[in-house]
């Protein structure tokens, strides 16, 4: 049977790390989501040097595993006389990694908006940027809900790298609380309980939006 | 106003446009037929740029097009276009899909940019539709729509892309007599189109294109009644006998 009392025992513990979870997880959510537009904005761009700069980002940081990113916050940056704290690094480091998939997503999105859109907008007169942000982005974003929702929900759970780095958020003190009462499994048990409470409202939260932006054409 | 010399357009190894030379003159009606393939939107895309020609000189409006430090937002502000499928911005009303350009791209306050927007709405006979998105009116409402949107920019040009040719048959007359109203006006355009009537009713000038060339330059009657190239006969042979 579940032990209950690992969880009430150590209540203010779980819900330390779980308050510093989600401001980490809305941190590097709305952080990665800013920079993941801009990514995916260069990554179309016609000129070429912005161009480069947004494929090579996306190419490098989706292909190396998240520890390894957080590690040049963490271990990279006091070399250059920069350090910063567990929490930080573990932010910094999910949002930077998270942008190249939302980057990517968002671009899908973009591209999937009939060209049309573009030629009337730049045809009146628009600029660029313009045209992006009235036209283009605002009907992008329909069809980027559902994989940009996926991106999210795997944000709140990457968040989990934090423990690692001595981040203070719900899994680095479910460690603790795993090797001071030996119930590893009912500690986890409840770590993950707590991510879920998370993650099943957004997962929710996404569907709902996906509906009613269905709903007005 | 609009003057095209020797220009060339390749598309890799495609040559759309073969040593086009073409002026137009303010207030004049200009529209271009063929058959499909034969360049006639490439040639209209140029005028704003939205197509790059490959040589030869372009001048709209005084500007030429080929500069590379040409403000061409600036040319664009002048120049209307309407588009075969409509292209309005299916996430925003009616009123906001005219006012979106005269607000961001000239600075016209809201509450004027509304205003003008409801006259051309007006204009064009909807003017209860402000309200609506586009997805909820027909084909040639949305058609006028785009040409209120354009004309809202007050511009000086309008280049109209094969207007009618996504229409259902019976909304082809309502956009069309919107545009005879903007030739009454004095209006300078560029039709592309395949509505023969049209273009006899109202053209300056027939421009007839095949094959990226611009084969016959006449008045409609005398396109009509005695085209002098044999590739303007056929087409006509074939496109009026229906």
């Amino acid at each position: 049977m579940l032990d209950i009392s690992i969880f009430t025992d150590h209540f203010g513990i779980y819900m330390k790390g779980f308050g510093n979870t989600i401001w980490a997880s809305v941190i590097a959510l709305l952080g990665s989501f800013a920079l993941g537009t801009i990514i995916a904005v260069f990554r179309i761009s016609s000129v070429k040097p912005l161009r480069w700069v947004g494929t090579a980002y996306v190419e490098f940081i989706r292909n190396i595993p998240l520890l390894l990113v957080v590690f040049v916050f963490y271990l990279g940056l006091p070399s250059l006389g920069v350090t910063l704290s567990g929490f930080v690094c573990g932010t910094v480091g999910l949002m930077v990694y998270t942008a190249s998939f939302v980057a990517e997503a968002i671009r899908a999105g973009i591209m999937s908006v009939p060209s049309g859109q573009t030629e009337a907008a730049r045809a009146s007169g628009l600029t660029y940027m313009q045209t992006m942000r009235h036209v283009v982005l605002p009907q992008a974003i329909k069809i980027v809900i559902p994989p940009l929702s996926n991106q999210f929900i795997n944000l709140v759970k990457n968040s989990s790298i934090l423990g690692v780095f001595a981040g203070f958020d719900l899994m680095y003190y479910g460690d603790q609380v795993a090797s001071k009462t030996y119930a590893t499994f009912d500690t986890y048990i409840f770590v993950a309980a707590l991510y879920l409470v998370l993650t099943l409202p957004l997962s929710f939260a996404a569907l709902q939006l996906e509906r009613r932006l269905a709903k007005n054409g | 106003m609009i003057e095209f010399q020797q220009v060339e357009k390749h598309y890799g190894d495609f040559h759309v446009l073969k040593g086009i030379d073409l002026q137009i003159a303010q207030g004049e009606v200009v529209v271009v037929v063929g058959p499909s393939g034969s360049g006639k939107s490439t040639l209209l895309r140029c005028i704003n740029r939205l197509e790059a020609i490959t040589s030869g000189s372009l001048i709209v409006n005084e500007v030429d097009v080929t500069d590379k430090k040409a403000d061409i937002n600036k040319l664009r502000r002048e120049i209307g276009m309407v588009f075969q499928h409509f292209n309005l911005y299916p996430h925003m009303k009616v009123i906001d899909n005219i006012t979106l350009a005269p607000m961001k791209a000239l600075g016209v306050p809201k509450p004027q940019a509304a205003d003008t927007a409801r006259m051309y709405l007006d204009k064009v006979g909807i003017d209860d539709k402000a309200g609506a998105f586009p997805s909820q009116l027909s084909g040639g409402q949305q058609q006028r729509v785009a040409i209120a949107r354009a004309l809202a920019m007050k511009p000086k040009i309008m280049l109209f892309d094969e207007p009618t040719s996504a229409l259902d048959p019976e909304m082809v007359g309502e956009v069309l007599d919107v545009m005879k109203a903007l030739v009454h006006e004095g209006m300078t355009m560029v039709v592309v189109t395949h509505e023969m009537g049209f273009a006899r009713e109202v053209a300056d000038r027939v421009v007839f294109m095949d094959k990226g060339q611009i084969v016959e330059i006449s008045p409609p009657e005398e396109f009509f009644e005695q085209p002098r190239e044999d590739r303007a006969r056929l087409f006509l042979n074939r496109v009026l006998r229906h």
